[in-house]
């Protein structure tokens, strides 16, 4: 069984998920302190810096938190998607990007269109060209079996670039200083979700959409089916005759569909534009938010968020107590690092029970 | 009295909630083969991995020469001189058969030319014979058992340990290794081997040991006790007549006495017009290693067995793959019904998902039937009540149906396949060996469940390694050879008849 990888990755129960989670909190608190301490930096001044930064009141926590943790939730929630059909997508940024372009493209293309067309248009095209994007590393696999890893991490590259491209090109602002485009049409751009905060109906689309991929894994009969494809391969031909092509295809456009919707949401919803750096690697981030949260789609939304905290922190401690916001980067390989061990143990601590009786 | 070089006493192990062993003693001399008899579930395994050092055993004592010792690894048990040959294949498909042979093997014993001169001589001795150079994973189920066992004796050990290894031989091979076996005994080493067909235990053991529900409930030389009493150890004292379980002593008059339940679907055929349920017309299968399949017609009737004999490797596997409909023909026609059950040969990892439950498992092929949808949703209600019934009805030992496959028992995992695609069959059933490491009343129970399956109209094939299940159930049967498929008259259906035919293609084979 160890020659395929979908054992290496297991989905994990939620309760389970969140013990190993709270685990890898602690275990990164601990660890991350200790670095801090040896880098010249007060950890204590750091965490309170931090948490004020995320959690310090409601307002900061809405504000800030959340509306950072919407595009981690939705393309952690494409990765655990993937992942779950056996499907290794690491290409969510890639997806993301072209997401984000054509949702720009439509808003600016569809200036004069009343809201209730042109936002779902936006939202539309954002699906589409996440989903296009996913298309090429798709058909490779089903059509010439080269692996999707590969893949997907080129597509990335390319997605980055296509989107540099339009903002210094086609896409670029009318007055042409600045990479970047012109905002949106009002039209084009997502509602708050609460008045009066910067959260906008991108958290609500997400948690909607956690709803639709639970019932789908859970209750539907494709959803099965990707699971069973994701579990074993050769059982869902053989025994289930599910046709596995079929499977990946839609479950690898599907997941490429919910990153692009990441890429969408985000310039519908905060930005309102298009510029170069516009994710700072969701993307890759979205794989340890996936993994931390078993590939549970619910487990999505709390790791989503709590990378979202790490990230909403990470500039107030820059401000607050001078350490600069790339030791964020080392947390969250920290935390990663942690969810691997404590698995690691938590599996061998099995293994020795069982032998143990 | 020869010396004991292995005694386990009061042994007992658990997997979680289930109690594999409670209470299990197995004494093992120098020079003598020993059986180890059970239903599924028994114990066996697990008693042999105790050996074997693959598990810790929870209480009892383990002792070797005398000593108690503590096995906790495989490489404990080598170093005391114990080699188990597993159920289940530990080869690496992406190495070659000699690489393999080599792995267990460190320093100058692990270089090639060392490992192939130590395996050419015990091939040579036991007439257990590999190719060596091509990769495991182009080889035959049959073909891994036996680098499995070569792999073991390699080591030399002093108390060789089987489990099953004669469910995927041939008659032949099983003759073969049974006299290697005794070989080996006869150098004062002890034997112990699992082995289901209980005809073929008194055939080979000095001592038979019989585990019910973990425990031993008999230890005895075959001479000592009768067949019927072994039987009644295994499967408690409810009295199970075993001329009723279709075992009898009937190895030699296969041709009569085996018949009566055929007989019985062929009678009610023969008076009814035969409806054609499956029908493949100049089926040829190629793949990369040429035609595996070669111009195969066949025509499955309803309500009838069709038994193809063949050796592994043969192209039964593709055959029965394109009867199941899991098989594009490279040229031909096949025509199938819609509702086909397929009993793979490969239960861990074609028939079963061993990280879906019962529930899920039952699902996998269920959830083509329309009765178990509503529109895209599944009816879980259904699934569920469907996996209780065959949960209770195949007497599946499982907590739930909630419990993970992977962790039942190799024969409670092939109830459950079973099971499934009985339910699944309403036209066409395709069974791949469909006993193979069932203990003998759970064989007779599905071998029951086929003819029930054939008196309602059914159509099986059963493809099997075992040509006294092939006998005992077919109404026609056919020998398959290097893809070509030959129907074998009535007049020669015997072991050695059908035998004969299995072995026609494969003689001139190069």
């Amino acid at each position: 069984m160890a020659d395929v990888p979908a054992h290496a990755i297991q989905r994990r129960r939620l309760l389970d998920a969140m013990l190993t989670g709270l685990g890898a909190v602690a275990l990164t608190a601990v660890v991350g302190a200790v670095l801090l301490m040896v880098g010249g930096h007060d950890p204590w001044m750091a965490a309170t810096a931090m948490i004020r930064g995320s959690f310090g009141s409601g307002r900061t926590f809405v504000s800030i938190t959340l509306v950072r943790s919407i595009p981690l939730i939705l393309t952690g929630l494409a990765v655990a998607f993937a992942f779950r059909a056996g499907v290794w997508n690491i290409g969510a940024e890639g997806q993301l990007y072209a997401g984000a372009v054509a949702a720009v493209w439509m808003g600016l293309a569809g200036s004069g269109l009343p809201a209730w067309l042109l936002l779902p248009l936006v939202v539309l095209s954002a699906l589409v060209a996440g989903a296009a994007w996913a298309l090429v590393p798709t058909l490779m696999r089903l059509k010439l079996g080269v692996g999707e890893v590969i893949t997907t991490i080129l597509m990335n590259f390319v997605g980055i670039y296509v989107a540099g491209y339009m903002v210094h090109g086609p896409l670029q602002e009318a007055r042409g200083v600045f990479p970047q485009t012109d905002p949106i049409a009002e039209a084009a751009r997502l509602p708050m979700l609460l008045p009066g905060t910067r959260l906008h109906w991108g958290f609500g689309i997400a948690v909607l959409l956690v709803f639709a991929l639970t019932v789908i894994l859970r209750y539907s009969r494709f959803g099965f089916q990707l699971r069973a494809v994701g579990a074993s391969p050769e059982a869902a031909a053989v025994s289930g005759r599910i046709d596995t092509g079929r499977v990946l295809l839609v479950s690898f456009l599907g997941s490429g569909a919910i990153a692009g919707l990441a890429g969408g949401v985000e310039v519908s919803g905060l930005t309102h534009a298009l510029y170069e750096d516009l994710s700072p690697g969701w993307g890759y981030t979205a794989i340890a938010v996936a993994l931390l949260a078993g590939l549970n789609p619910v487990g999505v939304v709390i790791t989503g968020i709590l990378f979202g905290a790490l990230q909403a922190g990470a500039g107030a401690m820059q401000r607050d107590a001078g350490i600069p916001a790339a030791w964020v980067g080392v947390v969250e390989a920290l935390v990663i690092l942690a969810v691997l061990a404590i698995d690691k143990v938590r599996k061998m601590g099995a293994i020795v029970r069982e032998d143990a009786g | 009295m020869s010396r004991i070089l292995a005694r386990l006493t009061g042994i007992e192990r658990r997997f979680g909630p289930v109690v594999a062993l409670n209470g299990a003693d197995l004494e093992l001399r120098g020079g003598e083969v020993h059986g180890v008899l059970g239903a599924n579930g028994a114990g066996k395994s697990t008693l042999l991995n105790i050996l074997g050092g693959m598990l810790r055993p929870d209480a009892g004592r383990v002792e070797i020469d005398g000593e108690e010792v503590a096995l906790t690894s495989p490489r404990d048990a080598w170093a005391c001189g114990i080699g188990l040959v597993h159920q289940h294949f530990t080869l690496v498909p992406t190495l070659t058969v000699l690489e393999n042979l080599a792995l267990g093997s460190r320093g100058p014993a692990a270089a090639p030319r060392t490992v192939r001169a130590q395996a050419e001589r015990i091939m040579e001795r036991t007439g257990l014979h590999i190719p060596l150079h091509p990769r495991v994973e182009s080889l035959g189920v049959g073909d891994r058992q036996r680098i499995e066992i070569l792999k073991a004796l390699l080591r030399d050990p002093r108390v060789l340990v089987l489990d099953e290894p004669t469910a995927v031989l041939t008659p032949e091979e099983i003759e073969g290794l049974f006299g290697l076996l005794r070989d080996l005994a006869g150098e004062g080493r002890a034997v112990a081997l699992v082995v289901h067909k209980i005809d073929e235990v008194m055939d080979v053991a000095d001592r038979v040991t019989v585990l019910r529900s973990g425990r031993t409930v008999l230890s005895a030389g075959p001479a000592e006790r009768s067949t019927g009493d072994f039987v009644r150890a295994m499967v408690g004292d409810d009295a199970v007549d075993p001329i009723a379980l279709g075992l009898g002593e009937a190895t030699e008059d296969v041709g009569e006495g085996p018949r009566e339940p055929g007989e019985e679907t062929g009678g009610s055929l023969a008076g009814s017009e035969t409806r054609t349920v499956a029908r493949v017309e100049a089926v040829t299968v190629e793949d990369a290693r040429g035609p595996r399949v070669r111009d195969v017609t066949l025509e499955v009737a309803a309500g009838e067995v069709l038994g193809i004999a063949g050796v592994e490797g043969n192209g039964q596997r593709e055959l029965a793959l394109v009867l199941a409909g899991r098989m594009p023909v490279s040229r031909g026609s096949v025509r199938l019904p819609d509702a086909v059950g397929f009993i793979s040969q490969d239960r861990s990892s074609e028939g079963l998902i061993a990280d879906f439950d019962l529930r899920e498992n039952v699902a996998l092929a269920l959830q083509r039937k329309a009765e178990y949808r509503r529109g895209p949703w599944l009816r879980w209600d259904r699934l569920e009540e469907a996996a209780e019934t065959i949960r209770s009805r195949y007497d599946v030992t499982a907590p739930s149906i909630r419990t993970a496959a992977g962790s039942l028992s190799g024969g409670n995992q092939q109830r459950v396949v079973v099971g499934r695609e009985l339910a699944m069959a309403s036209q066409l059933l395709v069974a791949e060996n469909p006993t193979r490491g069932l203990d003998i009343a759970a064989s007779a129970f599905v071998h029951e469940e086929l003819r029930r399956l054939v008196s309602q109209g059914v159509g099986v094939v059963l493809l099997s390694t075992d040509l006294d299940e092939i006998l005992a159930l077919s109404d026609r049967i056919f020998a398959i050879a290097r893809g070509s498929l030959v129907e074998v008259a009535k007049e020669e259906w015997s072991r050695e008849g059908v035998g004969a035919y299995m072995l026609g293609g494969t003689a001139e084979h190069g």
